[in-house]
């Protein structure tokens, strides 16, 4: 019975160093030949189980057993050695290679201490004509569409003897001929007897390819089913349930003028995909308007476009009447907008630099912190030590370094500067993820706060609960649009969350005109 | 980590960097030290370590040892160039920009001065002072090539400014042999500077004017203040210091990136131009320099040294001069050739360069830290839970 797996993963658990526990007691396992569907939200711990069958973690607890022996998969080198491959979202190509030496990277044949090109080339035509996979060996991967890449990287895993194929939402950034074909040349390998995992929270292309399929949410894995067996509406609701009911206590908003003015922005990114499908909204004085959806449907280009982090390829953006599409990130704060990063540790914070050099770093400049040409230090030391105290961040000093905080303290110190500097529009992009109990409740709180003290709160959460509790009103986004817009969020069900997120449904354009209080 | 635990961190760091230098060093002088057998050669080489170590400040004869206040003005001299050149490269590394210009700059400010000494005639004291704040300007001009090819067109100022070094040098090549040139001399050598252009001595005493100890040292102490002040405690520093940790997290903020790119550069070259400029008129009475004189690469040691903090220049700087003095004594009484001080200095610059340096000892410091800290919070814990109980 054991050899009908070729893979097992036994009660696997896994804590990273800063004590995010991404996996528990996840059991996975693969047939030979099948392709098996892995499912999850972002920060599900569908990345890391994978990372943990190619090598690249190690699980803090539990079992690997490939082809009925256990193993210690301590390196991608030893996966691969045991016939396993990887095709990550972002390739890891050579962009100034020829795809043929893309190929032959690190097996290389050689003629002297020359690379054997014509080697390489034949090496890659033969491979590519076995697998059926077409490209074109002599043309530099810079060169190639983001189809033939892909391809690439799934003969260069084969190549190197993979019989099972990790990817990582291959169709994510794929064209829909191009997905086609994909599919076409899967179902190929699969009848070849290979194994292939595929990662995606796309119903559809799951529904139309894999034979199995296992759900994870929040860390732990709920449940493999075989796909023909459950509805997409069986899936979605596993995928994005509820598990913890927060309760943040808040009266009614009661909105007001409208701070932030949303018309027709469209945006189509570096790969041609339209990111942003004519999006249009406001958000009022008093209210915190919630965006939710499945990460990667436009949210991250939306934020972007609202502070000036990229330029849209049309549509308007104002702030109290005036402009803020493309006009740096001084003047977008100038206007009064404030943005709770999503990812902090790289646009957040100084990791090295102190706790009060943090909180001062967009009005580093301004009269109060400053008498001539010095900084006024008292005025900054007493800046960073109120904000300290009345954010609760848990620290010796201000001078202490801020990459040696806590995430959730780190977050604290984000969220002291991003709201003391008294903005009219708070944008807030997934303020609480992967922190503790504490620091979330806290900042959540704030938020309430803010937003009934007057100020605009647009929230970005992938966190379902989050972004259902705290949000006055609500807007889903699916693949660039606007799938729907709930003036209130009290009755919604998960389950209809769920189909807006997933695509399944989408309201009429006149339901989704109400978001813009004209 | 605690502040101690990371200035012992640094301490052991350092001193390990250097004593590892002095073990290669010293191999080194054994292998190349005149002697027939080993017991010689390791005598020999005792008395080079001994030079090098006791040198720069004492002499050593049979008499025993005794002060040398004249080597002490010699250090304190060689440092005065560095020392800018050090505050240069420590402004723009803070920015994160590998800007290895110091050292065409110290040529560039030097001539442009000397330009201004030889043919503006100025009243006694602003000769100097117009003269070296014109090399600082012309050279901070020119740093603008890198800076701006670095903001407008993501050119790497590191190559840029490496290859700016030689394109200066020949310039200044070029001007002196077909320009500038005092051809009545046998070398290629300017006419002599005006007399008001001078950089006086420090005091009139022999010792300090044969160690050519100028009140370019004041300035360039007043210049690590005032830097450490720019760095520390001003607006501009503080930004330039956060563009250098995390670059997007500056622009998040609202930082004009690019402008203070281009500021940390131009500070740069103005430091370094005024580094040179200040050593030629206060050392000689003519410009005749026809290589790169060495003070930026010196400068950018210096600067890795006092981990981009002005406030630790001066003692690198002193550190560097002591080491070049250790090794011109080693030179004259110990017969070891000179160019050891590029090998020691080069290693040294190894170890501090490198990041992982030590990097477990650190970890177990970090460790032992935060164990404290769980450690007491569980103490505290536990009172509190008795006072409650």
């Amino acid at each position: 019975m054991a050899e009908e797996y070729v893979v097992q993963m036994k009660n696997i658990n896994k804590v990273y160093s800063n004590g995010v526990a991404a996996n528990q007691g996840v059991d996975f396992n693969l047939k030979r030949g099948e392709i098996h569907a892995l499912m999850g939200e972002n920060g599900a711990g569908k990345s890391t189980l994978m990372k943990m069958l190619f090598g690249m973690e190690q699980p803090t607890s539990g079992e690997i057993i490939i082809n009925g022996e256990s193993t210690v998969l301590s390196s991608p080198s030893v996966a691969i050695s045991k016939g396993i491959g990887m095709v990550h979202q972002h390739f890891m190509l050579v962009p100034s290679l020829s795809v043929a030496e893309n190929m032959v990277l690190g097996m290389a044949p050689r003629k002297g201490i020359f690379i054997d090109k014509a080697k390489a080339i034949e090496i890659t035509k033969e491979n590519a004509e076995k697998y059926n996979l077409h490209v074109e060996p002599e043309m530099r991967v810079a060169d190639i569409p983001v189809g033939m890449k892909q391809k690439v990287e799934i003969l260069k895993a084969l190549v190197r003897g993979a019989k099972i194929l990790i990817l990582d939402e291959p169709t994510a950034v794929l064209t829909a001929q191009e997905t086609e074909e994909l599919f076409k040349e899967l179902k190929g390998l699969k009848e070849e007897g290979y194994t292939i995992v595929f990662i995606s929270h796309k119903l559809n292309e799951i529904k139309e390819i894999t034979d199995r399929l296992t759900i994870m949410r929040n860390g732990r894995s709920m449940g493999v089913y075989e796909t023909k067996d459950v509805s997409k509406e069986d899936i979605s609701r596993l995928m994005v349930g509820r598990d913890v009911v927060l309760n943040v206590q808040k009266d009614k908003a009661k909105p007001t003028d409208t701070v932030l003015k949303v018309r027709n922005l469209e945006y189509v990114n570096e790969w041609n995909k339209k990111m942003l499908n004519g999006i249009s909204f406001d958000v009022r004085k008093g209210e915190i308007l919630g965006i939710a959806g499945v990460e990667g449907n436009g949210q991250k280009e939306l934020i972007d476009m609202l502070f000036s982090l990229d330029t849209p390829d049309s549509g308007t953006a104002e702030v109290n009447g005036k402009s803020i599409i493309s006009i740096g990130q001084k003047k977008v704060r100038d206007a009064g907008v404030s943005l709770v990063p999503e990812d902090r540790m790289l646009y957040g914070i100084a990791g090295t630099a102190s706790i009060e050099e943090n909180v001062i770093s967009d009005r580093a400049g301004s009269k109060e912190l400053n008498s001539g040409p010095l900084f006024n230090m008292k005025a900054i030391h007493e800046l960073s030590d109120k904000l300290i105290k009345e954010y609760t961040v848990l620290c010796k000093s201000s001078a202490q370094q801020v990459g040696m905080l806590s995430g959730g303290n780190i977050q604290k110190v984000v969220v002291a500067r991003e709201f003391s500097n008294d903005p009219v529009l708070i944008l807030a992009d997934q303020p609480t993820r992967g922190i503790d109990v504490g620091a979330t409740e806290f900042i959540r709180k704030k938020l309430v706060e803010l937003s009934r003290s007057g100020i605009a709160v647009l929230l970005v959460s992938a966190d379902l609960a989050e972004v259902m509790e705290l949000s006055d009103s609500l807007i889903v986004m699916h693949d660039g649009k606007i799938a729907a817009y709930f003036e209130d969020t009290t009755t919604l069900t998960d389950e209809e969350m769920g189909e807006y997120m997933l695509g399944l449904k989408e309201q009429t354009p006149e339901e989704i005109r109400r978001v813009c209080h004209d | 980590m605690t502040k101690k635990r990371q200035l012992i961190f640094s301490l052991v760091r350092g001193l390990l960097a250097i004593f590892i230098a002095l073990v290669v060093a010293m191999f080194l002088i054994f292998i190349s030290s005149e002697g027939d057998n080993a017991a010689e050669k390791l005598a020999a080489t005792g008395e080079a370590l001994k030079q090098l170590l006791v040198g720069p400040l004492f002499r050593l004869n049979a008499a025993g040892i005794s002060f040398e206040g004249k080597r002490l003005a010699d250090i304190l001299a060689a440092m005065i160039p560095t020392t800018f050149t050090g505050l240069a490269v420590c402004i723009m590394f803070a920015a994160n920009q590998f800007n290895l210009g110091a050292e065409g700059g110290a040529m560039l400010g030097a001539f442009s001065a000397a330009v201004i000494a030889i043919y503006y005639p100025l009243p006694k004291g602003v000769h100097p002072i117009v003269a070296v704040l014109f090399g600082g300007l012309v050279t901070a001009i020119v740093m603008l090539i890198p800076a701006l090819l670095k903001v407008k067109l993501d050119v790497s100022e590191m190559v840029c400014s490496l290859m700016l070094n030689y394109i200066i040098m020949y310039i200044i090549k070029y001007l002196m042999n077909n320009y500038y040139a005092d051809k009545s001399k046998g070398q290629i050598q300017t006419y002599p500077f005006l007399n008001s252009s001078k950089i006086a001595m420090l005091s009139s005493d022999s010792v300090i004017s044969a160690a050519k100890l100028t009140w370019g040292f004041v300035i360039a102490i007043i210049a690590v203040v005032i830097c450490w002040l720019f760095m520390y405690r001003s607006r501009f520093g503080y930004q330039i210091r956060m563009i250098g940790i995390n670059q997007d997290f500056a622009k998040y903020s609202g930082m004009k990136v690019g402008f203070i790119i281009v500021l940390s550069q131009l500070i740069g070259g103005f430091l370094s131009g005024a580094g040179g400029a200040i050593e030629m008129l206060g050392r000689y009475p003519t410009f005749s320099w026809s290589a790169l004189p060495g003070y930026g690469w010196t400068g950018i040691t210096i600067a890795i040294l006092a981990g981009n903090n002005p406030l630790f220049v001066p003692f690198a700087a002193f550190f560097m001069a002591y080491l070049q003095k250790g090794c011109d004594m080693m030179a004259t009484y110990a017969n070891v050739p000179t160019q050891l001080i590029d090998i020691v200095q080069g290693v040294i610059f190894l170890f501090f360069a490198a990041e992982r340096f030590l990097a477990k000892y650190r970890q177990s410091l970090v460790v032992k830290t935060a164990q404290e800290e769980i450690a007491q919070k569980a103490a505290q814990n536990k009172e509190g839970g008795q006072a409650n109980g």
